[in-house]
């Protein structure tokens, strides 16, 4: 029992950013999981191979300050994952911090998951926003669709919940899509005993499902709802294009391990939209990065800043402290009634929202 | 040693509880064993098919076990607290009731957090706890406050057994073979010497003022597992203190029951005497009463505030179709039946008394639940789901299967323990007779006084409460089968000096389009009537292909600068066949930057390619400029070319990287004479990345803040100080006990 918490409190002396530490603890994590024949726990791809080819990509210092690379279908990608690929002889253009445009080969850019420590990390010089105008959404639900595609996630789990909210008796109910807000103090980072929900310098909240324990204090933590429990075995059909679990891709769910919306970070390295986005047909969602100051919804782009001061964007709750990273544009000058949004309600559905808007007619 | 007339007389009265079972026994055990066993039948249908079978949901998703795990560490206050507290003061008349005390507290504590065990959904995982454990949570807080708890809970029970130890092992146990060599050993020689005597007493102070605040503080930590959330109902300040009332409230109310069930199946009536069970009866009302003061100034607050989501818990407790019959159990119950029944002397009896135990430490467990599940029922946004257990807990079989088991376990450690050792202790140091005369008295007085004043602040109390529920009660109620002709469009993109054809092939599919994969569309280059074909590809996921023109096509000059492409659909499956044409002029643009008096600048020029393959300025072209993003282009201007030539400002707001390069974009888009043509640049004008600054520390991060990791350090090191000190004294008396 005293060594346990001797060794517990001795962790807190070891920064964890630190590479030499980490590869010394991952052997030893190794040697544990092995043990135990648990998954395997990835060990970081940086510290496997490095091969002359990927050691001079990286001296180029792309991975660490790359901001835009143009690729030849007029696609912009701007990160990437430092993950163990063959080359394809595919070439894309990068541009380097010092405003150089090189070429690497695309195998090392794409497409594997990222590893459990680099997707810690988060991707390099972002912090993705997103912001949700409320006066277009007819709650017709297709980013939910769209979600649970993408994630293969079993019909009930929903990781965008949606709600009629009504402010007051006298104001008219409005629809509310709400994913993970990923949130700048996160509650329910705070309070994991493991840290296997983390936050990572873009701004994203993700969870590793090989390190949660499943004690659901997160869940009990987050005021807004947003996370869900994996209670059995999940029945999904498997993603066949899934080559190893991953935090940033939330897939494979793992039973007794809590999930939840994750921003799509394997869409971003990709400089691709998470599909709530796209499948959006009002366009609601838009998403970006805060620090290059733009968002997108699919169709327009537009500046990040601009949109939330001339629309007057608030976030949701603001008044627990815990600094949301999705805005939400006021329900003005609506598109649609919200009655538009009982179209393919069931009758108890309906019910159901009317008494939690107070509604009675 | 030892030989005074009251412990041998002890002596001969315990002994036979250890050296025989009877019948009743026997079936005892074998009943309890029985509810274990469906106990663990349950773990295993739990553990093979996920908490799905608990009455668990997203919303609710702690349950019984959590009630369990509080109530059971609640009990665990006996010992602690009140062994602690009368053996510091002395109290004459705790010996009899000390031991069983400790036990409560050895045995709860082991019990209390397999509770928390069953809660968690990956127990192959709990290695995780101190792989990866963080300070920061409240759930590494209890691991650390219970583990060390346990510990001391442990090495307090010890020490008050040494002495009888040292008597079982002169006085071998028959028919325990296996037990005396135990004996044995853990007497560690001791035979009361002056000195030995002096080391155990010392110790026995030392752990006794070590666990008191301990025990507190072990209480404060599980109630910051709630009070730490932002939710209504747990995110209160009095929670610890709240927590810490109730529990020696029902540790009281157990050790009130442990010691009637005893009494009762040893005969022990000599020893546990009515006044044993008059002063533990106000003990325990006085902390009743502070139970329902702290109650009654948790709902007073929220009630009073009136925040939205504390009126949505509120509501909940005080509908009477909801929880308004469990509220008034644990809270008016469970407060008022046992401070009745102690107080009026006609009703005060060691019987009485223990039914009022009984009810208390019922009310509190139902307490815990009205804390746990309307809190977890309430959360801030309403609970969207129409299957009726994610809305509303209801325990499963399987969870009221393993409390029981629980209760068995604890029930069945505690005969087998007192069948190891004399559940009283055997020996009486001579220290307690001197006073316990003289005590007694004094003691007697003060308690009589006590109670007198008492009924006047039950009256008060009481009237509180009753006025609460006048208050309160009013407020209670409150595709077709026809084939689809898809759409083909053929674009021309001239970005970097490279010509490319672009195909997309869609068809709409229940009023949307979607995209056609892997279909063939040729591609034609026509001239001056004749054709040549650039050759047939296949479409990607998006329905769209690109084909770069060869440099010999654009060499030809074409039509007077005019070049001609088409692209052909055959048709495939339900998709009819589709064409498309475009005619475009190759178009070439060059951008540069340049600083004019302080403002920066682009300049953009575009030549066309007029006669004789000269490339000729280019007039009234609106050129968009861009600058690429993560997922799109973001536009930051627009310009009219004139005579070949425009200039805009630069967009110098646009953040770049971190040395403020910014690609900019300039297009030309789906012009009928050029089609698309695209030239970017890139220069260091834009604002540059701000270098944030990363917290190591922090509640959020992996690394706790270092005050908290000192405080724990210092807190940590007190208490095993003590810990490791008195081990070493045992090891002391053990070595003296040489010679």
């Amino acid at each position: 029992m005293f060594f346990s918490i001797l060794i517990l409190l001795q962790r807190q002396f070891i920064s964890f950013s630190n590479q030499q530490n980490n590869h010394l603890i991952f052997q030893i994590l190794n040697i544990y999981k092995g043990s135990f024949g648990d998954q395997k726990l990835r060990t970081p791809p940086l510290m496997k191979s490095r091969s002359s080819n990927r050691r001079n990509f990286l001296k180029l210092g792309i991975a660490t300050g790359a901001t835009a690379l143009i690729a030849s279908g007029g696609n912009v990608l701007s990160a990437f994952t430092a993950s163990e690929n063959k080359e394809t002889g595919e070439k894309i253009k990068l541009l380097t911090p010092e405003g150089k445009l090189v070429e690497v080969d695309k195998g090392h850019i794409c497409c594997q998951p990222a590893g459990n420590l680099e997707a810690r990390e988060g991707l390099p010089d972002k912090k993705m926003v997103m912001v949700i105008d409320l006066a277009k959404c007819r709650n017709a639900r297709k980013c939910l669709e769209g979600c649970q595609k993408m994630h293969h996630l079993p019909p009930h789990m929903e990781w965008i919940k949606f709600y009629l909210m009504r402010d007051s008796e006298d104001m008219t109910p409005y629809w509310f899509p709400k994913p993970c807000l990923h949130c700048n103090n996160p509650p329910c980072v705070k309070v994991c005993p493991v840290g296997a929900t983390f936050k990572r310098t873009d701004g994203i909240v993700l969870i590793d499902n090989d390190r949660c324990i499943g004690c659901k204090f997160c869940m009990a933590a987050c005021p807004y709802s947003s996370r869900v429990f994996n209670w059995e075995e999940p029945k999904v059909d498997q993603n066949p294009n899934q080559a190893a679990y991953s935090p940033e891709t939330s897939s494979p769910p793992k039973m007794g391990t809590v999930s939840k919306c994750d921003f799509c970070p394997d869409m971003v390295r990709k400089g691709e939209l998470p599909n709530c986005v796209k499948s959006c047909p009002n366009g609601v969602f838009y998403y970006g990065d805060k620090n290059e100051d733009a968002v997108t919804n699919g169709t327009d782009t537009v500046r990040f800043s601009e949109l939330i001061n001339s629309r007057a964007a608030y976030r949701f709750m603001e008044e627990l402290g815990t600094e949301p990273s999705v805005y939400y544009l006021p329900a003005v000058d609506r598109a649609f009634d919200y009655k538009e949004g009982f179209e393919g309600l069931t009758e108890e559905e309906i019910a159901l929202y009317k008494t939690e808007a107070n509604i009675t007619e | 040693m030892y030989e005074d007339e009251k412990t041998q007389q002890n002596l001969y009265a315990f002994k036979p509880q250890l050296e025989k079972m009877n019948k009743m026994g026997v079936a005892l055990i074998v009943f309890l064993l029985l509810v274990i066993g469906v106990g663990v039948y349950a773990l295993y249908i739990q553990i093979v098919d996920g908490h799905a079978v608990t009455g668990m949901r997203d919303n609710v998703v702690w349950g019984l076990y959590i009630v369990n795990f509080i109530f059971f560490i609640g009990i665990s206050y006996a010992g602690a607290l009140i062994s602690g507290i009368l053996h510091l003061l002395r109290v004459p008349w705790r010996t009899p009731i000390i031991r069983m005390a400790e036990m409560i507290t050895v045995i709860s504590t082991m019990i209390g957090p397999a509770y928390i065990l069953l809660c968690i959904g990956r127990l192959d995982r709990l290695p995780n706890l101190i792989l990866f454990g963080r300070i920061q949570s409240p759930i590494i807080w209890d691991v650390i406050a219970i583990t060390t708890y346990l510990s001391g809970s442990i090495i307090f029970l010890y020490l008050a057994m040494i002495r009888d130890l040292a008597i079982l092992r002169d006085n071998p146990v028959k028919n325990a073979r296996w037990r005396n060599p135990i004996y044995r050993f853990l007497s560690v020689r001791y035979k009361d010497t002056t000195k030995q005597k002096e080391l155990l007493n010392v110790s026995t102070d030392l752990l006794s003022i070590v666990i008191i605040p301990l025990a507190i503080l072990v209480h404060s930590v599980l109630a910051w597992i709630f009070g730490m959330t932002l939710r209504p109902g747990w995110h209160s300040t009095i929670f610890a203190p709240y927590f810490v009332i109730a529990a020696v409230y029902s540790g009281t109310g157990v050790l009130i029951m442990v010691m009637w069930i005893f009494r009762k199946i040893y005969h022990l009536e000599a020893q546990i005497t009515k006044i044993h069970f008059n002063y533990l009866g106000i003990i325990m009302i006085v902390l009743g009463a502070l139970y329902g003061y702290f109650t009654f100034s948790e709902y007073l607050t929220s009630w009073y505030g009136s925040i939205k989501w504390d009126m949505e818990v509120l509501y909940r407790l005080f509908d009477p179709t909801e929880y308004w019959p469990l509220f008034v159990f644990a809270v008016f119950v469970g407060v008022l039946v046992p401070i009745i029944i102690v107080t009026v002397p006609k009703f005060r009896n060691v019987n009485s008394i223990a039914a009022a135990a009984t009810i208390a430490v019922l009310a509190l467990w139902v307490k815990r639940y009205l804390i746990i599940i309307p809190t977890l029922e309430t959360p801030l946004l309403p609970i969207h789901d129409l299957r009726p257990e994610y809305a509303h807990y209801s325990a499963t079989w399987i969870e009221w299967a393993l409390t029981f088991a629980g209760i068995a376990l604890f029930i069945l450690l505690f005969y087998l323990f007192s069948k190891f050792i004399p559940i009283i202790p055997v020996v009486r140091s001579g220290e307690e007779k001197d006073y316990s005369r003289l005590r007694k008295i004094v003691f007697e007085k003060q308690m009589k006084k006590v109670i007198r004043q008492n009924k006047k602040s039950d009256r008060v109390i009481t009237g509180m409460i009753i006025l609460l529920m006048i208050f309160s009660a009013p407020g209670v109620l409150a595709q077709d089968e026809n084939k689809i002709q898809p759409l083909l469009k053929l674009d021309y993109f001239h970005v970097d000096s490279i010509h490319n054809l672009t195909a997309t092939l869609r068809a709409k599919v229940e009023g949307r389009f979607t995209p056609l994969e892997g279909m063939e569309i040729d591609f034609k280059f026509t001239q001056g009537g004749s054709e040549k074909s650039l050759g047939t590809v296949l479409t990607n996921e998006k329905g769209k292909i690109t084909l770069p023109i060869p440099d010999d096509i654009i060499a030809t000059g074409g039509d007077n600068g005019l070049f001609s492409f088409e692209a052909f659909f055959a048709g495939k499956g339900n998709w009819e066949k589709a064409s498309a044409a475009t005619t475009m002029k190759p178009l070439r643009m060059e951008m540069s930057f340049f600083q004019k008096e302080e403002e920066k600048m682009v300049n953009l020029r575009a030549f066309e390619l007029g006669k004789d393959n000269q490339w000729v300025p280019v007039e009234n072209l609106d050129v968009l400029f861009y600058v690429p993003r993560t997922f799109s282009l973001l536009k930051v201007g627009q310009a009219t070319l004139a005579n070949g030539s425009a200039s805009l400002e630069f967009p110098t707001t646009v953040p770049g990287n971190r040395l403020g390069y910014v690609t900019l974009v300039a297009k030309v888009e789906e012009n009928e004479t050029y089609g698309n043509v695209e030239v970017n640049g890139t220069i260091n004008w834009g604002k540059p990345l701000p270098v944030t600054k990363i917290i190591k520390r922090g509640l959020g991060d992996t690394n706790a803040p270092l005050w908290m990791v000192y405080t724990l350090i210092v807190l940590l090191s007190l208490v095993w100080f003590h810990y490791m000190y008195v081990i070493f004294t045992v090891f002391r008396i053990r070595h003296l006990g040489k010679s």
